[in-house]
């Protein structure tokens, strides 16, 4: 049956209501507190529109909702406590920092400072700042923090000497504050303005200004490298993207050194950083392929016709395609959802001649015709990860009006027509943000990937032993050179479960052993037919004095590359090393921990026969006379004299 | 910018409950009106005429209305 609609309907159907409108209506309607979990994907809607002014507005709405009555119709609702200090007027940071608290779906007090009080509110410990629910301090600097240190008329020197004091008093109190209060700290760098720069008129002194001023800076990053408690937003990239540092009038008259904009920019950062103290920093960045990855349609235009290099648009796409695989090299997956045949798009990965990314930089290529919001819950389901860990990057407003629909946790990042703009777009949000990398970060994609190829030979073998002879094992065992010992210091502190006596070495002990003779650190390492490894385990032992005894003192190895003959083919030639160097006995030990017990008959399953048994350690004796063997499926590789006979 | 616009902008942007009265009304009886509200109205005016507003004369006006004569006359 066909409906056709009145003409009279026509005429007063209307476009639906913007976000902004969506939020004004439940707030007239008084039902904004109980509707509370809708803000946050109309927040969400205002920002990947690109409706700025709306999302300001939005943000002196909300800034006036009753947070008991939300707290009262939803107990559910996430909170954060944000007390503010700062030296000059910083209101106009509140609003924004309501709405990008919001946007996270968090509802968050803000409690500010009065004006110009950050010394008595950093020194005094029964100030707002260091109530025990505070979870963020913010410490807003700005220029005038520096320049009211300084008399008139002034000179570089006089900038010098007070940078330094500034400084030196900053980090004081921010030491202090760490030592005395729950909150983080969150400090920023201080754009340089012109108009200061600019009052001195040699060059000379302008030099000296410009690099005092930098100092300043960098001292303040450097406070955040040695406390983790104290976080520092860097304001100048901010200002570089074209945020003006402040409004000459609002500083003139109101005293807001930093203008509204730039506190807008300051609160989605803070916001950010709050998702990574809580833990919900994104994981798999999922990007549409047509218009987005490259130029062209791949379904109209064909292989020939689409491009990422040598045209102008195509440059773009390409350049666009370095930075994801840049934030893939730093541990975030990646995935495709594209909407396109699967095999053509996955030809082009592997041969066409412009793309920077391949098939291999992909924990998951989804093509097909799915609705996208479906294949981000199966990409979600195969790589084993909450959805709510996903961003979703498309060109297409339907696409990305579809996801934010259907799966409201991803965060969607929405490109337009213009590829130039591509890389803008996807930084402008910190979804990624975490505080610091580790090498297992690094290798996380690379894991994930060869993790499922693996399964894959694993569901088509039929047994075990099929199964690892098709898995092609090679090890290498090395003793550890120079580029080897923070990797090796990393898996003695982190290794649990196949950690034999747990004796935990840093960094520094690692290195002073790999320098003494008497002391043997092996690296192993391993790969199969599906990549590389990398170092995955290792064995301290030392020498007796004169030579005849072999003591292990521990033996590591990562728990993703167990039950693959690896710890045995590491012992057997451990063994043949120590007899090949007229070692006479071997000598091993076990100290059990909640986490280790299954490598407890390790040593006796090797040939070890047990001297000693007491609760807390177990000790073993190898008399080298007969060596276990290596595993038929591996393939030994060693420098170590003797390990490879 | 016409007296309409001009509340439409004021409301839209400040999200301050007024009434076509309060246009003439000293700020004193404007509900919860402050400084920072004049500047951040300025700015959106410019934002929206694309003209400079003279915000140093500005703050001597105790009206809505004054500062729509000058914005006006800008």
């Amino acid at each position: 049956m066909t409906t056709v609609s009145s003409p009279a309907d026509r005429e007063t159907r209307k476009s639906p209501p913007s976000p902004l409108e969506s939020l004004r209506a439940l707030r007239a309607a008084g039902t904004l507190a109980e509707n509370y979990p809708s803000v946050a994907p109309l927040l969400a809607a205002m920002v990947s529109g690109g409706a700025d002014t709306d999302f300001r507005r939005a943000g002196h709405l909300l800034l006036q909702l009753d947070r008991q009555a939300v707290l009262a119709a939803r107990p559910e609702t996430e909170t954060a406590v944000v007390a503010l200090t700062g030296h000059s007027t910083i209101g106009g940071v509140r609003a924004p920092l309501t709405a990008e608290f919001a946007r996270h779906g968090v509802l968050v007090e803000d409690r500010l400072g009065d004006f110009d009080a950050y010394l008595r509110d950093l020194r005094d410990p029964a100030s707002a700042l260091h109530a025990a629910d505070v979870d963020l301090a913010l410490w807003i600097l700005d220029p005038q923090t520096l320049l009211d240190e300084m008399g008139t008329p002034w000179q570089a020197d006089d900038l010098v000497r007070a940078a330094e004091r500034k400084l030196a008093q900053i980090e004081s109190l921010a030491t202090a504050f760490t030592g005395n209060a729950t909150a983080v700290l969150v400090l920023n760098t201080v754009p340089l303005p012109r108009s200061v720069t600019h009052q001195l008129i040699d060059h000379e002194s302008r030099a000296r200004a410009g690099i005092t001023w930098r100092d300043f800076n960098s001292g303040l990053l450097r406070l955040a490298l040695g406390n983790p408690r104290i976080h520092v937003v860097d304001l100048d990239p901010v200002v570089a993207s074209g945020v003006p540092l402040d409004e000459p009038r609002m500083a003139a008259y109101a005293k807001a050194n930093l203008g509204d904009d730039l506190l807008a920019r300051y609160a989605r950062e803070v916001a950010h950083f709050s998702r990574t103290l809580r833990g919900r920093t994104k994981k798999v960045l999922v990007v549409d392929a047509d218009n987005t990855l490259w130029d062209g349609i791949l379904g109209d235009d064909g292989p020939d016709g689409i491009a990422a290099a040598t045209t102008f648009r195509g440059e773009a796409f390409g350049t666009f395609q370095r930075v994801v695989q840049q934030i893939g090299s730093q541990g975030i997956l990646l995935a495709i959802s594209s909407k396109n045949d699967h095999e053509p798009l996955v030809q082009v990965l592997r041969d066409h001649p412009d793309m920077v990314l391949r098939e291999c930089d992909f924990a998951r290529v989804n093509a097909n015709w799915q609705a996208k919001d479906a294949n981000l819950r199966d990409i979600a389901e195969k790589l084993n990860l909450g959805a709510d860990s996903f961003v979703f990057v498309d060109d297409s407003p339907f696409e990305c009006g579809q996801v934010a629909e259907g799966l409201p946790q991803v965060a969607v990042v929405q490109l337009d027509e213009e590829p130039a703009l591509h890389i803008e777009k996807l930084l402008a949000d910190g979804w990624f943000d975490t505080a610091r990398l580790t090498e297992e970060d690094r290798a996380r994609a690379a894991r994930y990937r060869t993790e499922s190829e693996r399964a894959e030979l694993q569901e088509s073998t039929g047994s075990l032993e099929e199964y690892l002879h098709g898995l092609g094992v090679r090890v290498r065992l090395a003793e550890a050179a120079a580029g080897d010992i923070d990797r090796v210091a990393q898996l003695s502190l982190r290794a649990n479960q196949f950690n034999l006596t747990t004796v935990r070495l840093g960094a520094e002990d690692v290195t002073a052993r790999t320098g003494d003779p008497h002391h043997l650190v092996v690296t192993i390492r391993s790969g199969d037919r599906f990549g590389d490894n990398g170092v995955v385990g290792a064995v301290f032992a030392r020498r007796s004095a004169e030579g005849r005894d072999l003591h292990v003192d521990n033996m590591l190895l990562s728990c993703r590359v167990f039950a693959r003959g690896i710890e045995q083919t590491a012992v057997a030639a451990l063994l043949a090393h120590a007899r090949a160097t007229g070692v006479r006995a071997v000598h091993a030990s076990y100290r059990p921990t909640a986490k280790n017990k299954n490598v407890r008959e390790f040593w006796p399953s090797m040939g070890f026969t047990p001297t000693s048994t007491a609760d807390d350690e177990l000790r073993f004796r190898h008399d080298l006379e007969k060596l276990p063997v290596v595993p038929a499926h591996i393939l030994l590789d060693s420098p170590l004299e003797g390990a490879t006979s | 910018m016409t007296k309409e616009d001009f509340i439409h902008l004021v409301r839209d942007e400040l999200d301050l409950p007024l009434s076509v009265d309060d246009l003439s009304s000293d700020f004193d009886h404007v509900v919860s009106w402050d400084s920072m509200h004049m500047l951040r109205l300025v700015a959106a005016v410019e934002r929206e005429t694309g003209s400079r507003v003279p915000v140093g004369r500005l703050l001597a006006d105790r009206s809505l209305a004054a500062i729509y004569e000058r914005v006006s006359a800008a």
